[in-house]
């Protein structure tokens, strides 16, 4: 039976042909089998006017594959127990499937169909289509969502990879046609940018061999293009929208952050956990809703990829205290870069981050959750047992350093939606 | 598929009662490097009255707020400093606290559970700045349309029942009650009489059980009996409800009345929700709560999503103490107008009503089901959160008689629970049709 330690043991072995394969012990309880697909074939690899392509094509992908339809899918899924979800982001497209593990040769034979042979059905378009153009609405109504967007607008120019969410316009969805989608996949979802990661207890050698045997059709020489990265814009007015029926108001502080290969990430990740990050330690939760019990809701947002990166801030106010909330939140943010935190508030963060590792790995979603992170950022097979030691390292002036340069206040933006 | 149901993998539990009225469960996993204990209680929105309504809720953030050894801010950082998780929640018929620990720190949150459970202090300092993150919060769930749907439908249901009301509360009742208020309730419900503590994972049990005897045993007998006695008489007549604000997308609830966790009868309408919508609540896939609700072998996903009428269309039987709502609720497609929806909804039902499911779809369900029992108990924390449900509910071993019972439910007994539950006479149906949204 594996142990926590054997979790933390990712085994990356040599690509298959370019597609990069990690392995990873389930945990010690584990009944299941996760493996996900991570192709590089986010909304930053959308093409111009065709916003929405990246989105489009891994959602009707995942719906029916190879012989089977919608329906046979899904009940093919139901036969072994398995779930199949997705995940997206600017980066890449994700697909995991999930089931008992005595069914992993059955999930794997499964996820690689969805990959290499989506059939894109017309219904299923016509479906995801809808589900887009939904998605699309609530971009706008919603507070939350439309203050995301409305960031992402704010700080991020036009050509940017993550200027978007993904979700597209209506013009761009209209665009969008099956065969738009079906050449998106067959250049994007190719091994030169994509890796397989498997949480089993599956020896590595059978594992790789079955890896090797699901994916044999998958595209090794089609090389994708860079994606060119213009620079985030400087300082801008503060963006206000008003939606009339709302209840409260949704502030949401943001701005262009460092790549998660920067020198300088461990001590930002430190940062972000002081002021927004750690659950309710952070200062965020802690003076705007504890002290001041400003909002419900009070927390930050780090995003570190390969291009850049971006951060946020937010909460959701009653209408008469958003302005309160705004400044609170940006007095939070201000301080940090202007004092670095004291050691034992630093050492009360850090130990709090590593002490949590553990419980990543009570289920194997939660597991595979780790080892897929490893696998999107290229991590060293070890990075999760040497992290703790990383952390370790940092000293409060380097995160008050890192503070200056990853949550800068001067290079933000302030987004206000909701019933004012 | 084999007649008798797979083995669940929950671990040997070991119950007992504390002289003071604490049920306690323990699920030791010696290879857990977690421990998660739960403490539940057997209150919640159904035990409040108008003027008090949300004190549940209330009493859950008060909770946090400060103890004898815990002030204000110290049980979140005992937990969290060690690398652990700690949250609550509400529903209608019961309130749970939990934390999950790294194994070696299992002490930290019996201390605090023990703490807590019956010296909470809910000062009314504390309590008129938790107002505020109260009203945040439901203001925060005021703006999505399916929470005011749902919000207007049990309101429609129930006239008399306490399940009228949103376990958040009633806004103006959360903008009068008082810390008095709150600490009534909390004295009067809140005691090892109506607790349940689970610890789940990695740990000794000997030396567990001394611990608990040792925190929780002085604790006085106290918690009123919460049962509540209030029947919600059937409906004459269908109620419906229009609402219109900011969203999406049009959207239809309907619900009809259903039966108790303890009824005959609920097997079969589980089953029955796994047919129509596609849902499997109590032993969905892989146990994970909530995962995968939709589903394209469905009748609602083929009557209206296949057709093109609807974006999302799901049913949803969560059964509770007393009867509740087996409900559906459907997006509707760009175009599509919500009584098209309606009527085509009504159809799927009264097929099922006419036919039955097919043995197809019955051997469907079944595998479904028995497929997501075998993952239900990946970790401590899902562990212990399955051991303390079915425990507030009646006891652990209710899991395997209902999963028992559900596997042996036969397809005219499914025919039946759809003709004697959609009954179109005392049904409610709330519609939600979005206004154009806002622009800067």
């Amino acid at each position: 039976m594996s142990s926590t330690r054997d979790s933390l043991a990712v085994e990356v072995p040599e690509p298959i042909d370019g597609l990069r394969v990690a392995l990873q012990p389930a945990p010690a309880l584990s009944a299941s089998v996760a493996i996900t697909f991570l192709a590089s074939a986010g909304s930053g690899r959308d093409p111009p006017g065709r916003e929405g392509a990246a989105l489009f094509t891994l959602e009707s992908a995942r719906v029916a594959a190879g012989p089977w339809r919608r329906a046979e899918l899904a009940r093919r899924l139901d036969r072994l127990g398995a779930t199949i979800t997705t995940h997206f982001g600017p980066e890449s497209s994700e697909i995991t499937v999930w089931g008992p593990a005595d069914a992993w040769e059955g999930l794997l034979e499964t996820l690689a169909r969805v990959v290499l042979e989506p059939r894109f059905d017309p219904e299923d378009v016509v479906k995801v289509r809808r589900e887009m153009a939904e998605r699309q609405l609530r971009e706008r109504t919603q507070p939350d969502r439309r203050a995301e967007l409305e960031l992402f607008h704010a700080i991020f120019p036009r050509g940017h990879p993550y200027r978007e969410t993904g979700a597209g316009s209506p013009r761009s969805l209209e665009s969008l046609d099956r065969e738009q989608i079906r050449r998106f996949h067959r250049r994007h979802y190719v091994a030169s940018e994509a890796g397989v990661v498997m949480t089993s207890n599956v020896s590595s050698d059978r594992a790789r061999r079955a890896i090797a045997r699901a994916f044999r059709d998958l595209d090794r020489r089609a090389r994708l293009d860079p994606v060119p990265v213009p620079p985030p814009r400087a300082r801008g007015p503060e963006v206000r929208v008003r939606i009339s029926g709302l209840t409260d108001v949704h502030v949401r502080i943001g701005g262009p952050s460092l790549p998660r290969s920067d020198p300088e990430y461990p001590a930002l990740d430190l940062a972000h956990e002081i002021l927004g990050g750690r659950p309710v330690l952070n200062r965020l939760f802690q003076n705007v809703r504890e002290k001041h019990g400003l909002a419900y809701h009070a927390s930050g947002e780090l995003e570190s990829m390969a291009w850049g990166g971006y951060w946020a801030v937010d909460a959701g106010s009653a209408p008469k205290n958003w302005e309160r909330t705004r400044d609170a939140l940006r007095a939070e943010v201000a301080r940090l870069a202007e004092r670095a935190p004291s050691c034992p508030e630093l050492d009360l963060i850090r130990e709090s981050a590593i002490g949590e590792i553990p419980l990543s790995l009570e289920t194997t979603l939660e597991a595979h959750d780790l080892a897929v992170d490893l696998a999107y950022h290229r991590l060293p097979p070890d990075f999760w047992k040497t992290w703790p030691a990383v952390l370790r390292r940092v000293r409060p002036d380097e995160v008050r350093a890192a503070a200056q340069r990853g949550l800068d206040l001067e290079r933000s933006r302030t987004i206000v939606v909701g019933a004012i | 598929m084999k007649s008798q149901p797979p083995r669940f993998r929950r671990p040997t539990l070991e119950g007992f009662h504390l002289p003071n009225g604490l049920e306690v469960w323990l699920a030791p996993i010696p290879s857990s490097p977690t421990s998660s204990v739960w403490v539940w209680y057997r209150v919640g929105s159904k035990n409040e009255r108008p003027g008090i309504t949300g004190a549940s809720h209330w009493v859950e953030h008060m909770l946090f707020t400060g103890s004898p050894r815990y002030r204000k801010g110290e049980i979140d950082r005992a937990i969290v400093s060690v690398g652990g998780t700690l949250n609550a929640f509400t529903s209608y018929d019961v309130t749970a606290y939990y934390s999950t620990v790294p194994r070696e720190f299992l002490d930290v949150p019996l201390d605090i559970e023990s703490d807590r459970l019956t010296r909470a202090a809910i000062t009314d300092p504390e309590t008129d700045r938790e107002r505020s993150v109260v009203l945040s919060e439901r203001e925060r769930n005021e703006n999505w349309p399916e929470f005011r749907v749902e919000e207007e439908l049990q309101a429609l249901a129930f006239r008399h029942h306490p399940y009228r009301w949103d376990p958040l509360g009633y806004r103006r009742d959360i903008e009068s009650m008082t810390g008095s208020q709150l600490r009534e309730y909390y004295r009067r419900f809140y005691g090892p009489r109506n607790a349940v503590l689970i610890v789940a994972g990695g740990f000794e049990p000997r030396r567990t059980r001394r611990e608990i005897v040792r925190r929780f045993g002085p604790l006085p007998t106290t918690g009123e009996d919460p049962r509540v006695r209030i029947e919600e008489p059937m409906a004459r007549g269908e109620r419906r409800a229009k609402l219109t604000g900011p969203g999406t997308t049009p959207l239809l609830e309907i619900g009809y009345r259903a039966p108790s966790v303890f009824d005959a009868q609920t097997p079969s309408t589980l089953l029955l929700d796994a047919i129509f919508g596609g849902d499997a609540w109590l032993f969905g896939t892989g146990g994970g709560w909530g995962r995968a609700k939709e589903h394209p072998s469905s009748r609602l996903y083929r009557s209206l999503v296949d057709a093109g009428l609807a974006v999302r269309a799901v049913s949803e039987f969560h059964p509770r103490v007393h009867p509740s709502l087996f409900t559906t609720t459907v997006l509707s497609a760009p175009g599509v107008r919500l009584d098209r929806v309606e009527g085509t909804v009504d159809a799927a039902m009264e097929e099922l009503k006419r036919t039955g499911p097919t043995r197809e779809e019955m051997r469907e369900a079944r595998l479904r089901i028995a497929r997501g029992a075998a993952l239900a108990y990946e970790g401590a924390s899902r562990t212990a959160f399955r051991v303390g449900w079915f425990a507030s509910m009646r006891s652990p071993t209710f899991e395997r008689e209902l999963y028992g019972r559900i596997l042996k439910v036969r397809a005219n007994e499914v025919r039946e629970a759809a003709r004697a539950i959609f009954d179109p006479s005392s049904r409610v149906i709330v519609t939600y049709e979005p206004t154009s949204p806002g622009d800067p």
